[in-house]
């Protein structure tokens, strides 16, 4: 198992720098630069500009530098946040992130689990229409559609929940949270239900209830043991999406997490930002890749030798 | 069953009441500023909103009143010399910093030379140097001394700021309210470098606010400063700063009651605000003039003809009210949009109806050799902004109508739209500029062919007339040689001009003394809460 562990660790060290190298150069290939304006600026005044961001030097000694930096855990400055560097930046804004991208996967398994079984067990009833509903609306429409119509109804029509910001504890939280969750519960209901379903015929779970095993315990303990590894398989890909994807989120519930700083580092062409937060996703998207690889070979022990 | 715990969330929510009251009871001014700011270093910054927040912070030597009226600041009284060469500021008695040290006259002269030092890496050395001239400062700017001592602002006592100028400049008090004249306070920008200025627990500002909290991508929070001269007249006791990126969620906050003033609205929501709530919408002209700038080094550009006929081909009305209908006033010259007092010309044909320079464009394009059987193909290069994208759709309908003109619009990302002018891809570039204070003076001078290169427009004649106009010391006289340049770079039609376009906000019914303002401050301490 640590073995496995570790061949996976290596892969994806290797996978982040590999991405982190090519975004360094792919963004410098974009047209404009970070201090691209409107108004001309003497000579002079833009030679300081770039020398004080090493923007002056070669492109592979700005990547070495970068590199170095790195080794220390030094993201670089930011070059469109002047009172700031990367590493303050994302400190200041992944705690947001991860704790919206935290409570939604929450709500999503737990309820995306919970409509799948009751789907999987009433199949056609009334409970299952409902499951089936919600995970259709859930994923055909978009967030920014369900957003703005959760802040027209909740927030300006009933007066419940604030539009956005952080301004109001947790009640900022509720309406991005479930709007996150919410495509996440359907697919996480839909995956459920499928693989409820088949396991229920399978073999191991009549042979449960024929031993007289009682109708909970045979749900809880076999069949739904074996049914979630489809669900665990989904719930790693799927939480590191939810933390890197949240720039729609952000945008709609004005919410002072990362990936707004991600969209506007690009618009903005701050090099270090950009590559900072890439980095940042990239290594959230294999550790998370990575711990479903573990925790699926925990529960089924063929994919260990795999 | 988990669906009973976010029911039981939501009874919960419900219990509570609505947010919107309270927001407005706290007597907190709740302002949206749009996008982040980029830094809130005042010499260094470049970005308007965050202008807002900074001269609520600071206060120059002299400061903006409602509607952007020159009003005494720091200085009390002022007075030029006859050439209007040298400027005398005379600080009122006994100024404070926020944290109570006195402030003095060579904190402002500190100001200027911090801004000019190539180490600070501001942009906006030029304003020192290129929209003023103030002696010695370009000198300081490009390195060529480092003796601070040359700078054409000394203080010869604690009590008062002496400018001297290379040239007279009537323009000169709008740049002494600025935000980028703001005082140093050196001990803690020696303490803690540029940290001195972002930082709530280091911070030290003179303005009739203190920043108390800083939230990235978030909000900033100001409150009185009990230390401001003038404190017993600001009203509001807070004023928070929120980043507002989404247009359509700052409409939502402020309908909500969350806001009580907005940073834009979005354009398709304007005549329906506009009939639901006429009295909180407010639509004024900026300094923000657009217009499209012809490639002078394309042949085809290179004939009068075309580039009149392009510019008497669009007809700015329908452009604006039907069209775009974000509010910008439809314009026929290029710097007389902004300042009431400047009496400057119109574009050539402008006495014309439209259907007249239509008939004559038409005729202008034969006589240039194009007709339906040669259209003039070119492209038209602007950012991917919806109002940008709305005005070039909007324009090429019209070259097409109306001259056969076949257009491709080339829509780019702001940065790439930056640099491409600098390029001779474009045949038109759908072109902006902002202006640094309203007046004339800031569109006509950035035009000066030797002082931008982007637009290949060599003109002895409109050198010599901004050199004549820089010469007039008082107001008046300025600006009819003003004009006179004007004119020759209307007459030479190197660009069509498009639009003033304007400032738009929501404020609240709640918010009293809130009064258009051309250079677009709207300093806090003005307002009042009801």
């Amino acid at each position: 198992m640590l073995r496995f562990i570790g061949k996976r660790l290596w892969n994806g060290a290797l996978t982040l720098a590999a991405l982190v190298t090519l975004t360094f150069f792919v963004m410098r290939l974009a047209p404009g630069g970070p201090f691209s304006r409107n108004r001309k600026i003497s000579k002079e005044v833009q030679a300081n500009i770039e020398a004080a961001f090493h923007l002056d030097e070669p492109v592979i000694q700005q990547f070495g530098r970068f590199v170095w930096r790195l080794l220390h855990f030094d993201l670089g400055p930011s070059t469109r946040f002047r009172d700031y560097s990367v590493n303050d930046l994302i400190a200041s804004g992944l705690p947001y992130s991860l704790t919206i991208g935290f409570w939604a996967m929450v709500v999503a398994t737990f309820v995306g689990i919970a409509l799948g079984i009751l789907g999987a067990l009433r199949r056609n009833g009334m409970t299952d229409y409902v499951a089936g509903t919600i995970g259709v609306i859930g994923i055909a429409i978009p967030i920014f559609v369900i957003g703005p119509v959760a802040q027209a109804y909740f927030a300006l029509h009933l007066g419940w929940l604030p539009v956005g910001g952080m301004g109001a504890g947790w009640k900022s939280w509720v309406l991005p949270v479930l709007v996150l969750a919410l495509p996440n519960i359907a697919y996480i209901s839909r995956l459920t239900r499928t693989s409820m379903i088949e396991t229920m015929r399978e073999n191991y779970v009549r042979t449960a209830r024929a031993k007289g095993i009682g109708g909970r315990r045979v749900l809880l303990k076999h069949t739904l043991k074996g049914a979630l590894l489809p669900v665990v398989a989904y719930l790693g890909p799927a939480t590191a999406a939810i933390i890197t994807g949240s720039v729609l989120i952000e945008t709609v519930f004005a919410l002072p997490g990362i990936g707004r700083h991600f969209v506007d580092a690009a618009l903005n062409r701050d090099y270090p930002l950009v590559t900072g937060i890439t980095l940042l996703y990239g290594g959230i998207v294999i550790l998370f890749n990575i711990g479903t690889d573990v925790l699926r070979a925990w529960m089924d022990p063929r994919l260990r030798h795999a | 069953m988990k669906m009973k715990g976010i029911g039981l969330l939501l009874a919960s929510a419900a219990l509570s009441f609505g947010l919107g009251g309270a927001a407005m009871a706290d007597g907190v001014l709740d302002r949206g500023m749009g996008s982040e700011w980029s830094t809130l270093d005042p010499h260094v910054v470049f970005d308007g909103a965050t202008g807002w927040i900074l001269m609520d912070a600071y206060e120059g030597l002299i400061n903006f009143g409602p509607g952007g009226t020159i009003v005494p600041g720091a200085a009390e009284r002022w007075e030029s010399s006859e050439d209007g060469l040298t400027h005398t500021f005379h600080l009122r008695e006994g100024l404070k910093w926020s944290n109570g040290e006195p402030l003095v006259a060579q904190d402002f002269v500190n100001a200027v030379s911090r801004t000019l030092n190539p180490d600070t890496i501001s942009e906006k050395g030029y304003y020192f140097y290129s929209t003023v001239s103030i002696t010695g400062a370009a000198a300081l700017a490009n390195g060529e001394t480092t003796d601070v001592s040359t700078l054409g602002v000394t203080a010869p006592d604690d009590r008062t700021v002496v400018i001297t100028l290379d040239n007279p400049a009537p323009h000169l008090l709008y740049l002494m309210g600025a935000f980028q004249m703001s005082p140093v306070h050196s001990p803690s920008l020696e303490a803690s470098g540029t940290a001195a200025f972002g930082d709530p627990t280091k911070v030290v500002t003179n303005g009739a606010y203190a920043i108390k909290e800083v939230v990235p991508q978030s909000h900033i929070l100001l409150e009185k400063n009990p230390n401001y001269w003038d404190a017993a007249n600001v009203s509001i006791e807070k004023v928070k700063y929120y980043v507002t990126e989404d247009v359509a969620t700052e409409l939502k906050r402020f309908q909500a009651g969350e806001l009580d003033i907005t940073y834009d609205i979005p354009v398709n929501q304007i005549e329906a605000l506009k009939a639901e709530i006429p009295d909180q919408v407010m639509i004024a002209p900026s300094t923000y003039v657009s217009f499209y700038s012809f490639n002078l080094t394309k042949p085809e550009f290179q004939d009068i003809n075309v580039r009149t006929a392009l510019a008497w081909a669009i007809n700015r009305e329908v452009l604006q009210e039907k069209i775009v209908k974000g509010g910008a006033t439809p314009s026929y010259a290029f710097a007389g949009g902004v300042d009431p007092e400047y009496n400057g010309p119109q574009m050539p044909g402008f006495e014309l109806s439209q259907e007249e320079r239509e008939a004559k464009a038409k005729e202008l394009m034969a006589a240039a050799g194009f007709g339906p059987d040669n259209p003039l193909k070119i492209n038209v290069v602007t950012t991917v902004a919806e109002d940008r994208m709305r005005i070039a759709q909007g324009v090429a309908l019209m070259w097409k109508q109306v001259l056969g003109v076949e257009t491709d619009i080339r829509g780019m990302e702001r940065k790439a739209w930056l640099d491409e002018f600098y390029t001779t891809n474009w045949d038109v570039f759908s072109d902006g500029l902002i202006g640094d204070f309203a007046g004339a003076e800031t569109f006509l001078s950035y035009m000066r062919p030797s002082a931008e290169p982007g637009y290949n427009w060599v003109s002895p004649e409109y050198d010599a007339a901004m050199d004549v106009a820089g010469t007039k010391a008082d107001k008046a006289s300025r600006d009819v040689e003003l004009a006179k340049a004007e004119k020759i770079l209307l007459d030479d039609m190197t660009l069509a001009p498009i639009a003033v376009e304007p400032m738009r906000a929501l404020v609240s019914t709640k918010v009293n003394g809130w009064i258009p303002s051309a250079t677009g401050y709207y300093n806090s301490q003005y307002l009042r809460l009801e």
